[in-house]
């Protein structure tokens, strides 16, 4: 039996919103044990009037000085969960503050969420996995170069994708919506293995990620079974070839959204989630269909329009599709209409999500969303960046699982 | 003997006063050993569940943060079955059930709206305040009356 | 969700701090075994924690406090003692309220010479303590004597 990794919680209101429970069920999941960093009176007192950040909740005051004692090493951990109460300012600033103190003066990856009564096991899981990844398979996160042959499968709430690989190349690649999970992986597979001229034998490991990742990964004996912050951080900097310092990925998916600050090609803080399906891919789809163009042809005419031609406000898909509706008919131009709804995407990403990580530039868009040049654009212009889109951006995950897989070969 | 809410909730100092003096405080372990002692769904440590932050509804709105809610849970009925109250108002480093400052703000309130005595001071930094400090306390537990 | 199942149930848990010089934890702790009868009694930095049916356990803490009364302070806990989703050893560090605690015990010692002094004084004679509802603003009074006191 390995080891814990050891999950230091620094949260405020947590057990008065009766989660407790579910924090310390979705760190087990994983592999993980939450513990609350010890320290003494004189400690929070001192420590607190140093950081500056002058709070009154004595419950931030204790996490300040609590991460403090992480930053000095005066407690170990081996990664860090900040975890406020959803709708609290004052707490919303210091786990941003935290956050950035931590990832700033340690190596110890961090994970910020802000939390309602509902907030359950289930959804912490994805977040607290990539958080014992980061922290127990550094040595195979470090993994730059694809060897061999492997294939990577990435089983998305939107569509299912396979690459497959040879010595540091792409050489067959499958996508389709998901529609049955089992089946639109096995048609993806066969579709890239096609391309690739190879059969399933000719294929030394394999790696799943995305939402259906344990049941294909189980169903077609994965060697690496990993969440998609890791792999498609993995993926968007090795697909860039933005490997060493700093970068920032923004994958705006089918279902949620991830926001990732990369250094080295390991992620070091990263959110996901999105109030809504009004801020994904979905409501893009969505916008396509009321349009009457294919999706691919979305962006290509948001290029060609003004969005601000339109009010447009996609915070509730409902509401998103209803503004759609009215501008079109009072005359709105459909090329303006597809840069309002992209611009409203971006928007939302960025204010709900790019506000917990640090923007560093490169900005790599990844994801089937960063086709459309539209989106992209928008993003860029709220970032004031010039965004990356690799080449096989849609395959990322795949891609990250494909790469990561490889470090797999020599074990069998 | 009177219901006292005692502020901080965690005080081991006015519980102490409260009940040598023959009153009963109202505080933050009070409210947590009822949880904890009753029957229901898991929810460690402390046996408030999700349910609590909607039960705080009644004394915070929706758009008030869980924990704020979750807290009042456990406070509110204490408040509404306060006979009096004292308050220590320089509580900055109390920690856990008191250790959120929106909701400490919301307790004071509704106990300074309530039509019951109270007494408001600070923590005592000196011996002679110390003295004072008892002094109060004890003249205002003695006032509540009903005394075993 | 699975169910829950309380222990203990119908007992209260009181904590007995003691700070003084003169007695010890461990010689409450003597004290507590000699003359309880069905409480769980257990030792801490602080003093001791005590378990038990409600009555048993305020008779316990009534002779408990005889040896000390004035260094002797007790207070209500809400989780027997040892329970495993309180204890340092399973959380990793200590319970918040432990800090809040570790905080009063820096101004117990002015209550114990405020219960010591009110022995001797007329408690009708001892002043107010300053009210903090007082003191919005700062009186002409009151800047009077803070002027005087930093000249003296």
């Amino acid at each position: 039996m390995t080891q814990p990794v050891r999950i230091a919680q620094l949260s405020c209101g947590a057990e008065y919103s009766g989660i407790q429970h579910e924090i310390d069920t979705a760190a087990a999941e994983v592999g993980g044990e939450i513990f609350f960093p010890d320290i003494a009176l004189k400690d929070i007192r001192r420590d607190f009037d140093l950081f500056g950040l002058d709070v009154r909740s004595p419950d931030l005051k204790l996490n300040i000085a609590r991460a403090k004692a992480l930053v000095e090493g005066r407690v170990e951990a081996d990664a860090v969960f900040i975890a406020t109460c959803f709708r609290c300012a004052e707490a919303a600033i210091v786990r941003n503050e935290l956050r950035r103190y931590i990832t700033e003066n340690s190596r110890l990856p961090v994970v910020s969420y802000s939390f309602t009564e509902r907030t359950t096991a289930g959804t912490l899981l994805t977040r607290m996995e990539a958080l014992t990844t980061i922290a127990r398979r550094r040595a195979l996160l470090a993994r730059e170069v694809q060897q061999g042959i492997t294939l990577g499968v990435d089983s998305g709430s939107a569509t299912t994708k396979a690459i497959v690989m040879k010595d540091n190349k792409i050489i067959g690649t499958g996508w389709q919506p998901t529609t049955e999970v089992l089946k639109s992986a096995n048609e993806v597979i066969a579709r890239a293995l096609a391309e690739a001229g190879l059969t399933r034998d000719d294929i030394q490991a394999v790696g799943t990620t995305g939402y259906g990742r344990f049941l294909v990964g189980k169903e077609i004996r994965a060697d690496l079974i990993q969440e998609e912050l890791t792999v498609n951080s993995k993926g968007a900097v090795y697909l860039a070839d933005r490997q060493h310092g700093p970068a920032t990925v923004i994958d705006i998916g089918g279902m949620d959204n991830k926001a990732i600050s990369v250094m080295d090609g390991i992620p070091g803080t990263f959110t996901m989630g999105g109030i809504c399906a009004g801020a994904s891919g979905r409501f893009l789809d969505m916008t396509s269909k009321r349009l009457g163009v294919d999706i691919t042809e979305l962006g290509p005419l948001a290029m060609k329009g003004m969005g601000a031609n339109v009010p447009m406000n996609s915070y509730c898909i409902v509401f998103g599709t209803q503004s759609l509706v009215n501008a079109l008919a009072a005359g709105s131009r459909p090329e303006d209409v597809a840069a309002a709804a992209c611009h409203s995407v971006a928007e939302q990403v960025f204010e709900q999500q790019l506000q917990e990580v640090d923007i560093k530039e490169p900005v790599i868009m990844v994801g089937g969303t960063s086709l459309i040049e539209g989106l992209v654009y928008a993003m860029g212009q709220l970032l004031h960046v010039n965004v990356v889109v690799p080449p096989h951006s849609q395959y990322i995950g795949a891609v990250g699982s494909a790469l990561l897989a490889s470090g797999f070969i020599q074990e069998r | 003997m009177a219901k006292v809410f005692i502020y901080p909730a965690t005080s081991l100092i006015l519980s102490d006063l409260v009940s040598r003096y023959g009153h009963t405080p109202l505080s933050s372990a009070v409210a947590v050993r009822e949880r904890i002692q009753t029957a229901g769904l898991e929810s460690p440590p402390l046996q408030i569940t999700p349910e609590e932050p909607k039960k705080g509804l009644r004394w915070a709105a929706v758009e008030v943060p869980a924990g704020v809610r979750g807290r009042m849970a456990l406070y509110g009925p204490q408040i509404e079955a306060a006979e009096a109250a004292i308050i220590i108002n320089d509580a900055d480093l109390s920690f856990g059930c008191m250790g959120c400052a929106r909701t400490n703000e919301l307790v004071k309130y509704l106990l300074r709206q309530k039509d019951i005595p109270k007494l408001d001071l600070y923590y005592p930094k000196s011996e002679e305040e110390g003295v004072r400090f008892v002094a109060a306390i004890k003249r205002f537990l003695d006032g509540l009356g009903g005394k075993q | 969700m699975t169910d829950y199942t309380p222990v203990h149930a119908g007992t209260v848990t009181k904590y007995v701090v003691v700070e003084s010089f003169d007695i010890t934890p461990a010689d409450l702790g003597i004290r507590a075994y000699e003359i309880s009868k069905d409480t769980m009694v257990k030792e801490t930095c602080f003093g001791l924690v005590i378990n038990g049916k409600e009555e048993e356990v305020n008779r316990v803490v009534a002779e408990l406090r005889k040896i000390d009364p004035d260094h002797i302070f007790v207070k209500d806990r809400g989780f027997p003692p040892g329970d495993p989703r309180r204890c340092r050893a399973n959380i990793g560090g200590a319970r918040p309220g432990y800090h809040g605690m570790e905080n009063e015990m820096t101004v117990i010692p002015y209550v114990s010479h405020g219960l010591e002094a009110l022995k001797t004084r007329d408690i009708a004679s001892v002043p107010p303590p300053e009210n903090p509802l007082d003191h919005r603003e700062l009186g002409i009074a009151r800047l009077k004597k803070l002027i005087e006191a930093q000249e003296s």
